[in-house]
């Protein structure tokens, strides 16, 4: 990764962890409709799963934590400011609410929620892609509890067994919920699992942008040239309860690294200057689309948006 | 009720409380109880303390009875009900959590091929047949702004399907005895517990007796219009009648409590008092249970009805996220008042 690449990755970065950061200081005081579901954690890899995709032909899914997914497929941050809060200027008017971004136009298809839902419509992407000859790809990105899911496990072999250049990510957050991975997963790993369909897959630290880069861009490569399926398993920790709001009785106190903490060292080895102008410049943005997200109407019956 | 007798007001208990209770009592008297689903423990191991499921229902389960009683699953719904259906073929009890019912919609193969119609194959006549006692536990409703997939009533969709007994209390005391009910019944029962309603405290018996399947109770006397109503509409409807009473007009407001099989009886001997109908529900607007209601009463009590039976649904689109969107989508207090007064005065 080019050290102007590197600045562009920790300014976005720095903008999602700001973004969510509001969304959980509103969800705390009550301006969220509903329970939210933050990314935090997971921005440094999704950030980079972007500028390794080509989002004009590519299509993705998510899934009930997808909050930086939408926003870093380019949807327009009011709009999914607007969408979190219940708001006229949302991506769909407030219908959809926080576990269901869709931002079509941005090929972000949907997040979802139901758990693991969203992996056979990526699958429809990836058919799509492949008889259209768009030379695009399907991406679906759930977390690991959406592993054991039967539509998840379908699919994986049904990428398989019809060619399609879809790209299977999970998240290892280590929980689905209170649940640990290790406590629902059985004995064998996920990757180990996804190599049981057949399916090309790789295990990488989803927090070491030197780390998953390279296994990120290979994958990506393989799945378009080869016109066939990959699976990527990241760790990402989750830094916060499953949704805002809980209590985490369940978790065990472990010191977590913060994937943000690493960018911005990385960021300082490589004699990036201004960092902390970046960081303010991109938490005014993510600051002011919310603001200007909770200036738009409540929506309302029959309100035009 | 025989209970009902010497009843005794002793306690006011949270829905999921009662039901925490009514598990243990089971789970204590009846060694082959056990209970499947996501979430249920959620144990911090250093700690010892625990989640006890996502509303807190199961909360000290695990502690009291073991893991191998209370069983944490993965997210794999299709696999964990289909497992209930065969443990109860083979000697236990399971009651099975599903979260959320919108999650039923991934599982609804075991949900209505499977477990709905196994018990019927096994033999022509109810003798011949093996006993299936499951149980599914599952959350309907909307008003907390969980959006479309976390806050259906899907009893309409459920109530199609025969081989399932359906039931959705709307206070602690029902869904505790109805659990029981559940538990002790050889048929599939699928209970429907509101989420709005969790919180609130009512007065139970202390005993938490059991309520038996497929009998409605009358919440409320009254001469002019008969409101049949489930789970979170039932305090709605009440205090519908209650303003309507300050105006004169009185109503019987009727609980079914189990939605299938549905005391006919009780609506129809109601209806042949009132001559007026009204079904409040949060489920489907097109052939659920208001319309199955309505369709009942308008072809077996035709010549009592003194004017077109009414029913107050949610809209036929699905459950907006923003507030003020999911408040105009639930049905009203104002809704209900508004359709006595139009009944009443065009007949
Ligand atoms: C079919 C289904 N079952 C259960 C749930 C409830 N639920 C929502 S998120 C979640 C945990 C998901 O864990 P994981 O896939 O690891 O994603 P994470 O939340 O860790 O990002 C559960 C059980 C659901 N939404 N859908």
């Amino acid at each position: 990764m080019k050290i102007d690449e590197l600045r562009i990755l920790l300014s976005e970065c720095f903008f999602y962890r700001a973004f969510e950061d509001e969304i959980s200081r509103l969800a705390q005081r009550g301006e969220t409709p509903g329970l939210v579901h933050l990314s935090r954690g997971a921005e440094v890899f999704e950030a980079a799963l972007m500028t390794a995709l080509d989002l004009s032909v590519d299509h993705m899914t998510g899934s009930h934590r997808s909050h930086v997914l939408a926003l870093a497929s380019g949807a327009d941050p009011v709009a999914v400011a607007g969408e979190i809060l219940g708001r006229n200027c949302g991506l769909s008017g407030g219908v959809a609410g926080t576990q269901h971004l869709l931002s079509y136009d941005t090929g972000f298809l949907c997040s979802n929620g139901i758990v693991g839902a969203q992996v056979p419509i990526a699958a429809g992407a990836a058919l799509s892609a492949k008889i259209n000859k768009t030379g695009g790809i399907g991406v679906a990105v759930m977390g690991d509890g959406a592993t054991n899911q039967g539509a998840v496990l379908e699919t994986m072999n049904m990428a398989v067994s019809l060619d399609l250049p879809l790209f299977f990510i999970v998240e290892n957050n280590g929980f689905a919920q209170s649940t640990t991975t290790s406590n629902a997963g059985g004995a064998v790993s996920v990757v180990a699992r996804a190599r049981g369909f057949g399916l090309v897959a790789d295990q990488t630290d989803g927090s070491e942008v030197r780390a998953f880069y390279p296994v990120l861009m290979r994958l990506i490569d393989y799945v378009r040239s080869q016109q066939k399926p990959a699976f990527l398993e990241v760790s990402v920790p989750r830094l916060g309860g499953h949704y805002e709001g809980d209590g985490e009785i369940y978790r065990t106190q472990t010191p977590l690294i913060d994937p943000l903490d690493l960018l911005s060292d990385l960021a300082d080895q490589a004699e990036i200057e201004g960092i902390s102008d970046i960081q303010s410049m991109a938490e005014h943005k993510a600051l002011s689309a919310i603001q200007t997200a909770l200036k738009s109407p409540k929506a309302e019956p029959n309100a035009k948006s | 009720m025989k209970s009902q007798i010497n009843s005794q007001i002793s306690e006011s208990l949270s829905i999921a409380n009662a039901l925490n209770q009514a598990m243990h009592q089971i789970m204590q008297s009846d060694p082959s109880v056990i209970m499947i689903g996501e979430d249920l423990i959620g144990e911090n191991l250093a700690t010892g303390a625990e989640l006890g499921g996502v509303f807190g229902v199961s909360h000290g389960l695990a502690k009291a009875f073991g893991r191998n009683r209370v069983i944490e699953t993965p997210i794999s719904e299709t696999a964990f009900v289909g497992m209930g259906i065969g443990a109860a073929m083979t000697g236990l009890k399971p009651i099975v959590e599903i979260m959320f019912c919108d999650f039923m919609a991934v599982c609804f193969d075991q949900i209505i091929n499977q477990a709905a119609k196994i018990r019927a194959l096994s033999g022509a006549t109810p003798d011949k047949q093996i006993p299936m006692p499951l149980v599914i536990r599952t959350t309907i409703g909307a008003g907390d702004g969980s959006g479309a997939m976390h806050s259906q009533s899907l009893h309409g969709l459920l109530m199609q399907i025969p081989g399932l007994v359906i039931a959705c209390p709307s206070n602690a005391g029902d869904a505790a005895g109805l659990l029981k009910a559940a538990v002790a019944s050889e048929d599939v029962v699928i209970l429907m517990e509101h989420k709005g309603l969790y919180e609130t405290r009512f007065p139970v018996e202390a005993s938490l007796p059991i309520v038996p399947l497929g009998k409605g109770t009358l919440v409320q006397k009254g001469h002019d219009i008969t409101i049949i109503a489930l789970s979170a509409m039932i305090p709605l409807a009440i205090s519908a009648a209650e303003a309507l009473k300050a105006e004169g007009y009185t109503m019987d407001v009727i609980d079914p409590r189990t939605v299938s099989p549905l005391d006919m009886d009780m609506i129809l001997n109601s209806l042949h008092k009132t001559g007026r109908l009204i079904v409040v529900d949060e489920g489907a607007a097109i052939a659920g249970f208001a319309d199955h209601v309505i369709a009942e009463v308008s072809s077996r009590a035709f010549d009592a009805l003194k004017c077109a039976p009414r029913k107050i649904t949610p809209p036929h689109c699905l459950v907006p996220y923003a507030p003020a969107l999911e408040a105009a989508y639930l049905p009203t207090q104002a809704n209900i008042i508004q359709t006595v007064k139009g009944m009443i005065h065009e007949s």
